[in-house]
């Protein structure tokens, strides 16, 4: 058990105990009293002048508490309400003293010494320069005149003793535990993630752009931000989200920033807009990335500006809300291509956080799997439990490589609401997981085929990752990912270059008169920093 | 045997130490007795009931010496531990200093090594040092004029010599014991007999000497004692102290009743709390009073036979009764006589 050290001032007056020291309450001697707390070690500090009174209290605490060992240090100053004098000589013992934390614990006693003095202590103890907690005492009520009196310990690291501290602690605890819907995330990554959401969302009003795969979660994950700052009186209004990529034409321009009545043919009535909607709450634009380029940029000045032009109107609109974009696209390549705006990027890319996808947070599997039983319990109002070979059944196929979660979390709601619905008794067994994992197989399967994710998507990655490194893999499009892994696949059969060439360049050098294939082939793959003997390097080992 | 509170399994005695009284005595005798029938045993929701519940110091410091004869494995020997693991080793004999904090008490660290030590073979000298008169433990008067000559008459070979006062709080106090290990007799204590003799000493140490003879004063005026029977004493301690002690002894024991100063209390409220427990027992007109009937159970349960007429039981003693006649396994019966509540109790294998 770590000792407990005791550094203290002497108290030159309670210390002394005015002639008779046994029978009054002395700050510094009481401690050896107490029945509960036990001081291994007492430093007690005092100036020249008063060694002998020191020297009594050190006997007399070693007395009362045979276990402790009480030394005495002299410290220097003339005037012991002299802040400047006080502060530097108990800075100096502190930068002398040995501190032990892993095998002790310090704590300061601030009853005695001048007020200066305590000060003192205090902004030492609160900068770590003693890596220690306070211990306040006070002297026992007149009817129990000869008792020890209470201690009290104040640890100015754990917020427990500083109630406003306490409070923002249980604050962000909650809105942690909010953002992550209750359910306990065991990635590192992920937690560190959403305590950093929490502490934008507590702090900024700036918008927030939120990436990662269909299905990671971006949408609740947004509505969670609401609900917190909804929590915390940051918002008023209310929450309103809108998928970009069902937005075409004149359509968008209106269902975002409204029109007046007759602004178009079939604008019968005027319409609101969405942009109005959340006056004074929160928007969240999911698949930013697919709007056009004219709301992109009445987007960007109602954001900046709070106005905007409702289709038709000539008079400006305002609305304050808090912005939150979606996207699973990479928008620095869309900027690049021309697609997105790089200004309103730079706006909403202040705050941008990359929800990883389930396959990435495999250790989150069984938190959300009970988080979707507990809510699946609730929707149908029967207890609904998974027995625990099931549960292994399941956790083993989801956590491995044939768990694609190509729609990530929303393919695992869809899992648990499919086997709610098939337990029988409310019951899920290892049958009802077992055609579980069948179907989640088959779509997953289908949807390689179908092209949705091309069949090889699984085997394009690993083939990618074969020669790139995972930042490279990154900046891909899509696109070319699937055009360089079947590059590379037919590279890593090919005997030479230019039978690769010929297979890859098959039909185009049937039109032409010469060819250079191999030349060609090595050009595309230099644009990835690839070679030939490159591929075949790796390949081989 | 089965017991509410107390259980066990192959591993070891499991103690409820919230139980009855709920004190630190169960504590000490569960300790001492492990190390006497070499069974572990483990106590939980200590204190549990008080106001600072679990291991305090004084507690510890007890549960530490009983480890330390005894080599002891202990778990949970913490302050403010709950629940306390004790696995006896070898009790060895030899030169052994305690240290008690003045919070502390010697008497009570003797009487948690005493047992252990007279069930096993050899003599051991301890030196206590610290506390040896406190209010909430028997003060070394007790043990020497009361409780020894008992022990002594049952065949304990047992020396005590007091060599400095330690009063609470300043503590500093120096007591040794000699105990040498051997058969304990049975002892049998059903009538007082004549008194013999009587003695009132208060003594006072760095307190103005008026103290004492106020208190000499009030206990003569009382008991209407003679003042060769009542002195008061300067004592040397370190620190201020002030204690009455009255003694009776009688044709078959003697019994020792104390009262403690305190600041603020009168001088004549120290003398007549003491002179209150010596009538309570000079009316009963049993031989052994409550906190020696509390100290007997042990000696005469070790030595398999036993018998004493007391004052009514106190739950404290109560609860000490169940917890040596599970650990002992001993017979204890207990008869309380309708006509004026006294009590028989009768320890037999």
């Amino acid at each position: 058990m770590a000792r407990n050290v005791v550094i203290g001032l002497l108290g030159t007056t309670l210390d002394s105990g005015a002639g008779r020291r046994w029978e009054r309450w002395r700050p510094t001697v009481d401690l050896a009293r107490h029945d509960d707390f036990l001081v291994d070690r007492f430093e007690l500090l005092h100036t020249p002048r008063w060694a002998s009174l020191a020297h009594i209290v050190r006997d007399d605490f070693m007395q009362m508490s045979p276990e402790t060992k009480a030394r005495c240090h002299e410290i220097m100053f003339d005037d012991p309400w002299d802040f400047e004098q006080v502060f530097a000589s108990l800075l100096d013992f502190s930068h002398e003293y040995t501190f032990n934390p892993e095998e002790e614990n310090y704590y300061i006693h601030i009853t005695t010494g001048t007020h200066v003095a305590q000060i003192c202590l205090f902004l030492l103890t609160e900068a770590r320069y003693f890596p220690a907690r306070l211990l306040q005492t006070s002297p026992p009520p007149p009817r129990h005149r000869g008792d020890p009196g209470t201690y009290r310990v104040i640890d100015l690291d754990l917020s427990k003793y500083d109630q406003i501290a306490s409070r923002f602690g249980r604050d962000q605890a909650a809105g942690l535990s909010l953002l992550k819907a209750g359910i306990a995330t065991q990635s590192p990554a992920f937690n560190h993630l959403i305590a950093q959401i929490e502490q934008v969302a507590a702090r900024s009003r700036a918008p927030v752009l939120i990436t990662g795969p269909t299905g990671a979660g971006k949408t609740r994950l947004a509505r969670r931000i609401y609900d917190l700052k909804r929590q915390r009186r940051q918002l008023e209004g209310p929450f309103v989200e809108i998928n970009c990529a069902t937005l075409r034409g004149d359509t968008a321009m209106s269902a975002l920033f409204g029109h007046v009545r007759g602004a178009f043919t079939g604008a019968g009535g005027a319409r609101t807009g969405v942009l109005k909607s959340a006056d004074g709450g929160l928007l969240f634009l999911d698949e930013i990335g697919e709007l056009g380029l004219d709301e992109q940029a009445m987007l960007l000045r109602a954001i900046e500006d709070h106005r905007f032009l409702p289709v038709g109107s000539d008079r400006e609109v305002t609305s304050d809300f808090q912005l939150i974009a979606g996207t699973n696209r990479d928008l620095r390549k869309a900027v690049h291509a021309g697609t997105f705006r790089e200004d309103l990027l730079a706006r909403i890319n202040l705050w941008t956080f990359r929800l990883p996808g389930l396959r990435e947070r495999s250790e989150d599997i069984e938190p959300n799997l009970d988080f979707e039983l507990e809510r699946q319990t609730q929707q149908m109002g029967t207890r609904l439990t998974i027995n625990r070979a099931a549960r292994q059944a399941f956790l083993q196929f989801a956590s491995s490589p044939d768990g694609r979660w190509y729609a990530n979390f929303r393919d695992l709601t869809a899992a648990v609401e499919r086997m709610a619905t098939l337990a029988p008794g409310g019951r899920i067994n290892t049958s009802v997981v077992e055609e579980e994992i069948g179907r989640l197989r088959r779509d997953w399967d289908d949807a390689d085929q179908s092209g949705l994710h091309n069949r090889q998507a699984g085997n394009d990655s690993l083939l990618l990752q074969e020669f790139l490194d995972r930042e490279a893999i990154a900046q891909l499009d899509r696109f070319d990912r699937v055009q360089l892994a079947d590059v590379l696949r037919v590279c890593k059969t090919a005997k030479n270059l230019s039978e690769a060439g010929r297979v890859l360049f098959s039909a185009s050098r049937k039109l032409r008169k010469t060819t250079n294939d191999a030349d060609r082939l090595r050009k595309y793959l230099a644009k990835f920093d690839l070679s030939w003997k490159r591929i075949h390097g790796r390949a081989q080992k | 045997m089965s017991n509410n509170w107390i259980n066990e399994n192959q591993e070891l005695i499991e103690i409820d130490g919230s139980y009855g009284e709920g004190g630190g005595q169960i504590l000490r005798t569960s300790v001492a007795l492990s190390l006497v029938t070499q069974r572990p045993v483990r106590i939980k929701n200590i204190r549990a009931k008080r106001n600072k519940s679990g291991l305090l110091r004084q507690h510890l410091t007890a549960v530490l010496a009983a480890a330390k004869i005894g080599n002891a494995e202990l778990t949970g020997a913490e302050l403010r531990s709950n629940t306390l693991t004790f696995r006896p080793g070898k009790v060895r004999h030899g030169k052994y200093h305690f240290a008690v904090g003045s919070a502390g008490s010697a008497a009570l660290v003797f009487q948690t090594v005493l047992y252990p030590l007279l069930s096993t073979p050899g003599k051991s000298q301890i030196v206590f040092e610290g506390g040896t008169h406190n209010q909430k433990a028997p003060p070394f008067d007790f043990l020497e004029r009361a409780f020894l000559p008992l022990l002594t008459r049952m065949g304990a070979k047992v020396k005590l010599c007091l060599h400095r006062r330690g009063f609470y709080p300043a503590g500093g106090g120096c007591m040794t014991a000699e105990i040498e290990g051997g058969d304990l007799r049975s002892l049998s204590l059903l009538e007082r007999g004549p008194i013999t003799s009587r003695r009132a000493r208060a003594l006072v140490a760095n307190l103005p000497a008026n103290i004492g003879n106020r208190e000499i004063k009030e206990i003569c005026k009382k008991l209407e004692w003679t003042r060769e029977e009542a002195k008061a004493e300067v004592v040397q301690s370190d620190g201020p102290g002030n204690v009455v002690v009255l003694e009776v002894a009688s044709e078959h024991c003697a019994e020792v009743f104390t009262g403690f100063g305190a600041r603020g209390k009168r001088s004549e409220e120290v003398a007549r709390e003491a002179i209150r427990e010596l009538r309570a027992y000079l009316d009963s007109g049993v031989p052994v009073g409550e906190h020696l009937a509390d100290q007997l159970l042990i000696p005469m349960a070790l030595a398999g036979k036993g018998s004493f007429h007391t004052v009514p039981l106190t739950d404290h003693t109560t609860t000490n009764i169940e917890l040596v006649r599970y650990l002992l396994g001993v017979e204890i019966d207990v008869n309380t006589r309708p006509h004026n509540g006294t009590v028989r109790v009768d320890v037999r294998r």
